[in-house]
């Protein structure tokens, strides 16, 4: 019996390879191994059996159904023909070819449902982080868990949602609960026995350096890290984005630039010390928390090659940095209703219009509180030269209160929605970097609610889920419609694209499914 | 909540006597409930009172299967207390001529068939357990408990967590029980004349998901495939009854109920 089971390892069906730091170094091929594909955030795959041409031949491949999901927030990764993907205190193996499930995990005793933003995986382990702030390791062949490590607690407004980051021989995660009041920090652990290896706290403690920009809330501050970071190899450095200062929308009682809220935040990646920080937006009173993602691409700057991080910030403009001092370079605007400041100066810091602060009866501003993009996942063409970003059109009437703060009863000092007379509109934008202009759009119809973002081909196709449910093909130079499919609700989720036996598939999660698309295949 | 019970009962018109009230302790549950001895107590009750209709297993015949939810109503642990000592009027079930603690125990045991194993554990020795485990009952072979073991059976890190106690010793008594799904044997020829053999962890009529002993996936497209067998049996042995001396099984038994990853008391009950 055993002979046999041994005999049978030799052969070439069997999917045995490990997840190696250097297989993600190398960036998406058929695998896709990060929430971006790759380490810089390019979400670009070099696959090319769909094109231009050919994509509007897609067709669905197949469809499985998360039990009891709703809102799926999962950036499902591919492994050798293995799909990993997420829901509140689950994981999933799914066969990429065919969606039969494979294996499950649920965790039944955490004590909080939160959204799940997908996995990570490295040698034979697959993590992903629970509702109440446990990060789990599991046995990616059949789930089987390896570990389990608490690194926040509920108790503290803290609560898990984003997918984990594995650089080198470590995972980091961060936490969510920034609009209710608590401490955001950023963890490191190690992948294989799980212990802590650095903590950054992302809000000074009270007589650190950068306290003095708060008032008297600073250890409830926020400024919560509830989306994973980028990573440069070369330069040892991760990129990671803070949230909003807490509350949200009454800044009487934390008067100061409150570091280091709705910033980015580069970080060694061995010590986890702060290498530099650029903040977008000092004491923020709109919610625009920095969640989105940095994208790490090496263009020239008046004729000089610059390593940069491309930002497109939710208080709405294109930043560019340089990502090895963190100097400003650059800053232009995402969107059209934009009023709340004048522009960027030459340090980085917005030119504010006075009177722009969210007022007790209510005070009309633009972008509104999600923001002129958010976490939907952006991507870069090297080919194309261009950076697909969704964006949102909208403006929100901000009210704030003075009452007295409570931490982590839901409070965030007002609120801000619409009006229902002025309805926001989703665009995906193709920016040129190295000008900040806007080269095309593709305007979306819908009701303004969903949260997908994009994936780039090298067989020059944008990829993403649209405002009415749509997962939708572009050309990557000009934006034209090439392909949809309706998949029936809205879309919370980013696309990825993976190929199995010299097959693409582009999939994306649904708000209660996963769908695979590829080329339709005629009957020999 | 006590409150809501005790309309509940009045209500329900069940003659509600104080004295079962007596062996509570302030606000928490009846001692027994959940309490090794008690639930071991118990069984052998159930065995000798309740089994004529309930079955040995609890699986049912006159009475109700005890196990499964489906067809079993939850009660809150009073009015089963309650049922227990003066059965259902209107109903088969009779009054018995158990004490009151006796009463408390079969509860407790009734109580363990549907709750977590960890919330319930059953009378045995954790460390013998342990021991047969990892040596005997080779049980290590198949199954893992955080990261030690093999990949062929279910991963047991949780079993305590997730499963009742029952279920558990029913699944290492009669590994077919259950059905075994996602770990039925199957062996494929393939067309190019291959054999592969393993557990299959899904199947349809054109694909299968088959893991091997060394835990690697082999996704199948059946349409390649020249024959598929699939094993009546679960590929587990059937023999532990026979293998392992009833104290042997009641300590591994105590062992797996003890799997949680988290503490019972750190967590909170949904």
């Amino acid at each position: 019996m055993t002979t046999r089971f041994l005999l049978m390892a030799g052969f070439a069906t069997a999917l045995a390879a490990q997840v190696k730091y250097e297989d993600i170094l190398k960036g998406p091929g058929a695998n896709w191994l990060t929430y971006s594909g790759d380490y810089h955030g390019k979400r670009h795959s070099p696959l090319t059996q769909i094109t231009a041409a050919n994509a509007g031949n897609m067709v669905a491949k197949w469809t499985y159904h998360v039990p009891k999901a709703n809102g799926l927030r999962t950036n499902p990764l591919v492994h050798d023909g293995v799909m990993y993907v997420t829901n509140s205190n689950e994981v999933r193996a799914l066969d990429a070819r065919s969606g039969r499930l494979i294996w499950e995990y649920k965790d039944t005793r955490s004590k909080k449902e939160a959204v799940n933003r997908g996995a990570a995986l490295l040698g034979d382990r697959v993590f992903f982080v629970t509702g109440d702030v446990h990060l789990v390791a599991l046995d990616r062949r059949n789930g089987a868990l390896l570990w389990q490590k608490q690194y926040g607690r509920v108790e503290d407004g803290l609560y898990g949602s984003m997918a984990p980051m594995v650089v080198k021989d470590k995972v980091l995660v961060g936490v969510s609960g920034g609009d209710s009041g608590m401490r955001g920090y950023v963890a490191a652990y190690q992948a294989v026995t799980g212990e802590e290896a650095w903590r950054l706290y992302t809000v000074p403690a009270k007589g650190e350096k950068g306290a003095e920009s708060w008032g008297k809330y600073v250890e409830y501050g926020g400024a919560a890290t509830w989306l994973s970071g980028t990573y440069d190899p070369e330069l040892n450095t991760i990129y990671w984005t803070t949230g909003n200062p807490w509350p949200d929308f009454y800044g009487g009682d934390r008067q100061g630039d409150n570091l280091y809220s709705a910033s980015l935040l580069a970080i060694d990646a061995d010590t986890g010390k702060m290498k530099w920080y650029f903040q977008f937006t000092p004491h923020d009173t709109h919610d625009w928390d920095a969640q989105a993602w940095p994208v790490l691409v090496d263009l020239p700057v008046e004729g000089k090659a610059r390593k940069l991080v491309l930002h497109a910030n939710r208080n709405g403009f294109l930043y560019v940095l340089d990502r090895v001092t963190g100097e400003y370079l650059r800053a232009t605007k995402l969107i059209d209703k934009l009023d709340w400041a004048t522009g960027i100066d030459a340090k980085g810091r917005p030119i504010p219009v006075a009177g722009k602060d969210p007022t007790p009866n209510g005070n009309r501003v633009c972008p509104g509180v999600r923001g002129a993009t958010n976490w939907m996942a952006p991507s870069f063409n090297a080919a194309t030269g261009l950076f697909y970003v969704i964006t949102l059109e909208q403006c929100d009437v901000f009210t704030s209160s003075a009452k007295e703060p409570e931490p982590k009863k839901n409070f965030s000092g007002g609120g801000a929605s619409p009006k229902p007379t002025e309805v926001g509109q989703f665009f995906l934008r193709a920016f040129d970097p190295k000008t900040g202009k806007r080269v095309w759009e593709y305007a979306m119809t819908g009701p303004a609610e969903m949260w997908a973002g994009t994936v780039s081909t090298a067989g020059g196709v944008v990829f993403f889920g649209d405002d009415d449910g749509h997962l939708v093909a572009v050309d990557a130079k000009s934006g034209k419609h090439l392909w949809h499919y309706q998949m029936g609700e809205g879309i919370t989720a980013s696309p990825i694209t993976y190929s199995v036996d010299g097959k693409q598939f582009v999939a994306i999660a649904s708000a209660t499914a996963i769908y695979a698309f590829g080329l339709f295949e005629p009957v020999q | 909540m006590r409150r809501m019970i005790a309309v509940f009962l009045f209500l329900a018109a069940v003659p509600l006597a104080a004295q079962h009230d007596a062996g509570k302790e302030g606000k928490g549950r009846h001692p027994a409930m959940g309490n090794p001895r008690a639930i071991e107590a118990g069984r052998k009750l159930f065995v000798n009172s309740c089994a004529g209709c309930h079955g040995v297993s609890a699986e049912g015949g006159r009475g109700p299967n005890l196990r499964k939810r489906g067809v079993w109503h939850p009660l809150e642990d009073d009015a089963m207390y309650t049922i227990i000592r003066k059965g259902l009027p209107g109903a088969d079930m009779p009054a018995s001529n158990l004490t009151e603690e006796q009463a408390w125990q079969v509860a407790a045991f009734v109580r363990s068939l549907t709750s977590p194993a960890m919330e319930h554990p059953p009378a045995g020795n954790v460390q013998a357990g342990e021991a047969v485990f990892w040596g005997k009952g080779g049980c290590q072979n198949c199954h893992r408990i955080l990261g030690r073991g093999g990949m062929l059976g279910p991963d047991l890190s949780n079993v305590g967590a997730t499963r009742a106690t029952e279920d558990i010793r029913e699944s290492v008594a009669d590994p077919d029980a259950d059905g075994f799904p996602r770990y039925k044997g199957a062996t494929v020829v393939m067309a190019d004349g291959r054999s592969l053999k393993g557990v299959a962890r899904n199947r349809t009529n054109y694909s299968l998901q088959l893991q091997d002993a060394q835990g690697n996936l082999h996704m199948i497209d059946l349409a390649k495939a020249k024959q598929v067998r699939f094993a009546e049996h679960s590929p587990m042995p059937g023999n532990y009854k026979q293998l392992l001396t009833k104290q042997e099984m009641d300590d591994l038994i105590a062992f797996l109920s003890r799997q949680s990853v988290r503490p019972f008391d750190a967590a909170e009950k949904k």
